[in-house]
């Protein structure tokens, strides 16, 4: 066992036998992932095999807490603990029982390995599928754009596949619960239309996704006794963190499969559910708290402090009046009452309330606060508003991170230049895309080193020619001796060894997309002179890029040769439709740096790691409330907790923003050891007044606070 | 006014404080010009709220017109609340129509087929699609006007007007179908089944059906919808869910309405959902000021009905200290003439009492001294030219005589306000134009990141980077030898051949090293590197996507906030562009904002010009206006200019009508037209036959009608001195609108009865 200082209650449950079976339940902040954590080493300790230990959560960030544990040497013996999501098991399952199982499912080709199908290349071919659809019509009287459209529909997939119906009934279910203009029903119709083809589509192809791998898993590979005697022989330990966020389909699993376990800890949020738009269903997962032997209940917060505890009990009685209080200590006591774990900035502006931001983090770091115990929080996070919080901090050379790559794949110069010259070598590609001299002017910029823009301009200008979409580049030894010495002799000789790279290229048959950007940059771009040359990041997007088209490639690649479509162009099409992003490329977990995250509210909260210190924007913003609004699908009503036939109505909605807003008010301060920094702007971020309900809760709070201090 | 101790220093009037006397139910406000009705509503809406009516989480509901008036209400009423030592900001919410309507559909977007990032587009980028849809449409339908058009032409006029001319007369037309149809909550959809059910063709609808329809696709691919659906669809989600309805009706027990005469049909069925049967709706309005009509569904009749209905408590609020008795009597007199001896007997309803009052003696606020004598109301013929020069005469010889004093020019349109502000400037006199277009703020900043995204789209000009040097070294406002300095240094910069030698110089070429050996002073050469280094960070940054760019241009250009959040929303709104094109590049994204910086697109709240013109604030200085765009504010001394029968026509002989083209033929008004076929599309009354030419005579009354009105806000905006002229216009057939002639005539007779 590690050093840390335990309560009883914990070691208690740490040090229960190897054979039973535990739900642990809490609020967030009391120990239990460090009791998982503790308990899987004890497990360990007391020599049961890591291989026969199953590690659960509903998504990979919030197993870091036993990653981590487990890198620690010496830590595990005979094999490795299997960390996995319900979802990773199917997939690995799928893959194992293929062979038995890929034509009883309904695959036409179950001779042919499945194809695994991210959610871009989901997307993909939701696309494929549905755009001829769109042009006949369908979805006429909806104002939403294609990505969007593309990904409800399978949101909608994946809702009847964790929830566990099946998916000819999505649209029904919607229409039950419609409450609008009956004349708009029918895009719940188009909607199945879709999903359905998307799914004869997907069998037809050896396509795999999510919802079909969870649908196979479920329904099939669970009840084949090869592979449900084939788990049951490997885990005989399971530990199951956050089982509120899974899904009930993934209840329903645990609720067969731990009898079979000779030892399982269950642990359980009681106020989470933040996953909820994503199909949790927390009551599920409590009901298997029955299967459990032994019970334990923790209580008291190893994380926030006294006043933070305060102005939890403060805002909840606002917003839940009913609600019994955390006890505390006595709030009349200056140091301990809730406004001192509160401070606010208040500003017309948004710039304004920004720059407060960045000054108080500066502050709060020169009193000795580490980076990484500030984060950064908005309900949403647009792009304009990261980079003005990173760009901010950065120039006050104050470490930040933020929870996603702040740029898209079409977005990255990097890959831009990249795309560009791919497309230049491909003439057979035609003329489908828009070269500008601009782009071109870009590219070279990038690709070749000390090349300014002014320069790159000229250049361009005059080597480069788009001839009614055949694009050419002509030598830089013909053009006039006068701008050669403009552009510069040695920029100029770079350039030509790019473009007889280039024109060498197209004399040879064509490559794979990766393959030929791959070469790019092994055999110029990354060479002396070179605009990558010693450029880690540019180095890491190309490799970003190279990984994306591969996962494409390997997800399309035989339909496209099916249909004779190159997939250089098509991927090149798509990264430009927007349908391929690559910000799911990797699953970005915040890195152990100490920096400051920013991120939005709902994602910090997955992330499960508690602070110092978070500061809050935009509170006025409805973000903090609202789900998000999808015309085609609907979280609570997909969900198994809906009675199917009952309306939707606007008292539905606002019960459910008052909770949403409660649970994320909880959970947050859960996770911050002493202060809240509240940054608020009268003009939102478009330049609205924001007047939302988080706004009006702390309005409440300090009139309170106002009137007690009158009193 | 000035609020002290949570009391009003100044006594309300006794119709005002019957008015802030309300208690419940529905009232009526007839008010007049200068009668002080925001400032009367203002106070009502912290009376209500100090009086604590309001429940836990519910508010005072303001609708107004404006964005500028938004902004207005909300200082004042925060004031009014603050004097009574209530906090400023809560219990109430001021909305504009499109502002309520985005609150209501933000509540549940699904609810209306939006998905929760739809985006609204303002009428710029709406006129935009539409041009698009329009041109797209007449090229595949080239004859489909013949005919209407005059064929009495030669063909290669008749080419020409089928080129230059039709595409804009075919948006004009297809605008106002499209806004009248989505008023009447008709999709493309249901006027075509309604075409296609009647016996009778008719073209002017189907056309603009067709463009309807391909309008509405272009919205939905882009995710958007524009304001006139923002409204339609916030009328949906209400009578959709009751519930929604309930809780709204909740959160706003009270409503007050700003000027109701403006108020269209849907905004009427909305506030009336919202107040329900038994709810508190306060709507105050002069049906006289009324000038938004024109293909608009906007229309003064729903706040007259509205006044007439038994259970609506009625008040006027008549007295007005603004003007001077003579300025009263003019527009009291106009009100007289037009309900009695109007040559039209249409239009006799076109102005109502209450007649304007002036305040009683030794009340605060009381009238002007009267001035008689400075009352112009000038019949002499001017080409547009000469009315121009006589105005600006005048303004010189006026304005150094009255440096404490307000004065505004007012015009029926933009572009001759134009016109009069290039004969000011040339003449050096001191010119406010905000009101004219966009805020000058939007413009300022705007114009300064559209300098710097025209200089990175083409980096090699040395004439774009002496414009960046001028936006970064301002020689304006400097001393004369730094002023003398900088101007040298820009034409030292745009005459630079070589662009890359002076910001990329390599050892052997630097523009900047030969500037030291022509020896210029060390302090231009400092200043010159600085300038270097900015640029090349700024040249690195073309490789941001554009929202990033705008975002760091504004950081390094603006200090104050207000700025600097204007470029924040500038780099949203060139993303959000550059989101629905992807193919755009610089060149194009900066045209975009140079559209922003030169056109009517206007942000709230981000200037003073924005939140609220005060003209007090602009003593000494020439204001010029549009007449709608002075409403709600007053000059010691207006010019009311351009008051010919084109501008101003009264239905009578001889008048011209800006919608009636002269290559249509019968002078036919094609919007018009089309809007009244898109009602008889939906009348089923088989007597009942579309005439054409009849619309066109209706639309002639209704624009007189409205002009009048406009000529009435014109005269009312003058708190001493009033001139009015006219011109012969473009042609030189124009002549004096008839209210000037009567106004004219009355005032000979008036000051003869005085003198």
């Amino acid at each position: 066992m590690s050093a840390l200082k335990l309560s009883t209650d914990q070691i208690h449950l740490i040090e229960s036998s190897p054979d039973e079976k535990i739900f642990l339940e809490g609020i967030a902040g009391v120990g239990k992932t460090t009791a998982g954590v503790e308990r899987l080493l004890f497990l360990l300790a007391q020599g049961i095999p890591a291989d026969s230990i199953l590690l659960l959560t509903p998504q990979r960030t919030l197993a870091k807490p036993y990653i981590d544990a487990l890198l620690i040497p010496g830590v595990s013996a005979g094999g490795q603990v299997s960390v996995v999501t319900m979802g990773g098991l199917a997939r690995r399952m799928i893959d194992l029982f293929w062979p038995v199982i890929g034509g009883q499912v309904g695959f036409s080709h179950p001779d042919s390995p499945p194809i695994f199908l991210t959610l871009e290349s989901a997307q993909y071919y939701m696309a494929q599928v549905t755009a001829p659809l769109l042009q006949q019509g369908l979805f006429e009287s909806l104002v939403i754009d294609h990505n969007r459209l593309y990904s409800q529909i399978i949101d909608n997939l994946n809702k009847a596949a964790v929830v566990g119906f099946p998916h000819a009934e999505i649209a029904e279910r919607l229409k039950n619960a419609w409450n609008g203009e009956p004349g708009q029903m029918h895009i719940y119709d188009d909607a199945q239309e879709c999903a359905n083809r998307f799914r004869t589509f997907c069998l037809e192809h050896n396509l795999l996704d999510f919802s079909l791998q969870m649908e196979i898993f479920t329904r099939h590979l669970w009840n084949l006794t090869q592979c449900r005697e084939y788990l049951i022989r490997s885990y005989q330990h399971l530990l199951a963190d956050n089982i509120e966020e899974d899904t009930p389909i993934v209840h329903d699993i645990l609720r067969q499969w731990i009898p079979q376990f000779r030892s399982s800890l269950l642990i359980f949020d009681l106020d989470g559910g933040y996953r909820r738009f994503l199909g949790a269903d927390p009551q599920s997962a409590y009901s298997l708290k029955e299967l459990c032997s032994t019970q334990f209940e923790f209580q008291d917060s190893y994380i926030s402090t006294q006043p933070v505890t305060a102005l939890e009990n403060s805002l909840s009685t606002i917003l839940k009046p009913q609600e019994t209080a955390i006890k505390t200590l006595n709030p009349s006591i200056e140091r301990y009452h809730p406004k001192t774990a509160l401070v606010h900035g208040y500003f017309r502006f948004y710039p304004e309330m920004l720059d407060w931001v960045a000054k108080q983090v500066k502050q709060l770091i020169q009193d000795g606060m580490p980076p990484g115990e500030i984060v950064i929080l908005a309900p949403y996070l647009s792009d304009a508003l990261r980079f003005s919080i990173l760009q901010r901090l950065d120039n006050l050379n104050i470490p930040c991170v933020s929870h996603r790559p702040s740029r898209s794949l079409r977005e990255e110069p990097v890959t831009q230049c990249l795309l560009t010259l791919a497309y230049l070598a491909h003439p057979q590609w035609g003329k489908s895309f828009q070269v500008t001299k601009f782009d071109m002017a870009y590219a070279l910029m990038q690709a070749i080193a000390g090349m300014d823009l002014i320069r790159a301009q000229l250049l361009a200008g005059i080597v480069f020619h788009n001839r009614q979409g055949n694009l050419q580049l002509t030598s830089f030894s013909i053009i006039n001796p006068k701008m050669q010495e403009r552009i510069t002799l040695r920029l100029g000789e770079k350039y030509e060894s790019l473009r007889i790279w280039l024109e060498t290229y197209q004399q040879e048959p064509p490559q794979e997309l990766d393959h030929f950007i791959s070469r790019l940059f092994g055999e110029v771009l990354s060479q002396p002179g070179f605009g990558f040359h010693s450029n880690i990041k540019s180095g890491e997007i190309t490799a970003n890029l190279i990984e994306s088209i591969q996962k494409f490639r390997w997800a399309a690649g035989e339909y496209l040769s099916e249909t004779g479509k190159s997939i250089g162009m098509e991927y090149l099409e798509m990264v430009r439709q927007g349908v391929i992003a690559a910000q799911y490329l990797r699953s970005w977990q915040p890195e152990s740096e100490d920096a400051v995250l920013v991120a939005p509210a709902h994602t910090f909260l997955m992330y499960n790691r508690p602070v110092e210190i978070q500061f809050w924007l935009d509170i006025g913003s409805r973000g903090w409330f609202e789900r998000l609004y999808q015309p085609l699908t609907h979280p609570y009503v997909l969900s198994r907790r809906w009675l199917v036939g009952k309306p939707w109505t606007d008292a539905e909605e606002t019960a459910t923003n008052q909770e949403t807003l409660y649970k994320l008010v909880k959970g947050l301060l859960r996770r911050c050891r002493q202060k809240i920094y509240l940054g608020l702007s009268v003009l939102g971020e478009q330049g609205y007044e924001q007047q939302g309900a988080l706004l009006t809760t702390f309005h409440k709070l300090f009139q309170q606070w106002q009137s007690e201090g009158e009193n | 006014m000035a609020v002290r101790g949570g009391k009003l220093i100044a006594q309300l009037r006794t119709n005002q404080k019957e008015i802030v006397s309300y208690k419940k139910g529905k009232m009526g406000v007839s008010a007049v010009p200068g009668s002080g009705k925001t400032w009367t509503l203002s106070y009502l809406a912290a009376e209500i709220i100090a009086s604590s009516r309001l429940a836990e989480g519910q508010e005072v509901l303001v609708v107004t017109l404006v964005n500028s008036a938004v902004d207005n209400f909300y200082q004042r009423i925060s004031q009014f609340l603050g004097g009574r030592g209530l906090f400023p900001q809560m219990g109430f919410r001021i909305r504009t129509l499109h502002g309520l309507a985005h609150d209501i559909v933000r509540e549940r977007p699904d609810l209306v087929g939006l998905s929760d990032t739809f985006q609204i587009l303002d009428e710029r980028e709406t006129e935009y699609i539409l041009d698009d849809v329009c041109h797209a449409w007449l090229n595949s339908h080239p004859d489909a006007f013949d005919a209407y058009l005059d064929l009495e032409q030669d063909d290669s006029t008749i080419d020409g007007i089928r080129r230059n001319k039709l595409p804009q007369l075919l948006i004009e037309t297809a605008s106002a179908c499209i806004r009248q149809a989505k008023d009447l909550r008709l999709t493309p959809e249901r006027i075509l089944e309604n075409v296609k059910k009647l016996p009778v063709p008719l073209p002017l609808l189907e056309i603009c059906q067709e463009i309807y329809a391909d309008y509405q696709r272009a919205l939905a691919y882009r995710g958007a919808v524009d304001f006139d659906d923002l409204t339609r669809l916030a009328l949906d989600a209400l009578e959709w869910d009751n519930h929604l309805l309930e809780r709204l009706q909740s959160r706003w027990p009270y409503i007050l309405e700003d000027e109701a005469q403006d108020s269209s049909r849907l905004q009427e069925i909305i506030l009336e959902k919202l107040a329900g049967d038994t709810g508190n709706w306060v709507r105050v309005g002069d049906p006289n000021q009324a000038i938004y009509e024109t293909f608009t569904t906007a229309n003064p009749k729903y706040l007259l009905s509205f006044l007439r209905r038994p259970e609506v408590i009625r008040q006027d609020l008549p007295t007005s200290g603004r003007s001077t008795r003579s300025i009263i009597t003019l527009a009291n007199y106009l009100i007289e003439w037009t309900r009695t001896q109007h040559p039209v007997k249409y239009l006799r309803d076109a102005l109502t009492p209450p007649f304007i009052q002036p305040v009683e003696e030794g009340d605060e606020g009381s009238n002007p001294e009267d001035r008689p004598d400075q009352i112009f109301l000038s019949l002499k013929k001017y080409t547009p030219h000469e009315e121009t020069q006589a105005i600006a005469d005048s303004i010189e010889r006026w304005l150094p005589a009255h440096p404490e004093n307000t004065v505004a020019i007012l015009v029926p349109r933009n572009q001759r306000g134009f016109e009069i502000v290039d004969e000011l400037l040339k003449r050096n006199l001191p010119v406010v134009d905000s009101l004219l277009r966009s805020s000058t703020s939007t413009r300022t900043s705007a114009h300064a990141i559209n300098i710097l995204l025209s200089y990175l789209s083409d980096p090699q000009s040395a004439g774009k980077l002496a414009n960046v040097y001028k936006l970064c070294y301002p020689s304006k406002g400097q001393d004369q030898s730094t002023r003398q300095r900088r101007e040298h240094v820009a034409e030292l910069i745009r005459k630079c051949n070589q662009v890359e030698e002076f910001i990329h110089p390599t050892p052997k070429r630097d523009w900047l090293q030969v500037l030291n050996a022509g020896k210029e002073d060390a302090q231009t050469l400092e200043e010159l590197e600085n300038f270097r280094n900015q640029v090349r960070r700024w040249l690195v940054g073309i490789l941001l996507p554009i929202d990033q760019l705008v975002l760091t241009l504004g950081q390094d250009l603006f200090t104050e906030p207000g700025e600097l959040a204007l470029s924040h929303k500038l780099a949203t709104l060139l993303r959000r562009a550059e989101d629905i094109h992807p193919h755009w590049r610089l060149p194009e994204l900066a045209d975009e904002l140079r559209l922003i910086a030169h056109n009517e697109k206007r942000f709230i709240g981000f200037s003073q010009d924005d939140t609220g013109f005060d003209p007090d604030s602009y003593r000494g200085k020439v204001v010029i206006a549009t007449i709608h765009k002075a409403k709600g504010l007053e000059w010691d001394r207006v010019y009311l200019v351009s008051a010919n029968n084109y501008d101003f026509p009264s239905g009578i002989e001889g008048d011209q009508y800006i919608s009636e083209k002269r290559f249509i033929r019968d002078n036919l008004n094609l919007p018009a037209e089309t809007l009244a076929q898109l009602e008889i599309s939906l009348n089923a009354d088989e007597y009942t036959w579309y005439n054409e030419g009849k619309a066109t005579q209706a639309a002639r009354l209704d624009y007189a009608r409205e002009r009048l009105r406009l000529f009435y806000v014109g005269i009312t905006r003058a708190r001493k001195e009033l001139i009015i002229t006219h011109n012969s216009g473009r042609f030189g057939e124009s002549q004096p609108c008839l209210p000037l002639v009567v106004l004219a005539s009355f005032w000979e007779t008036e000051k003869g009865i005085t003198k």
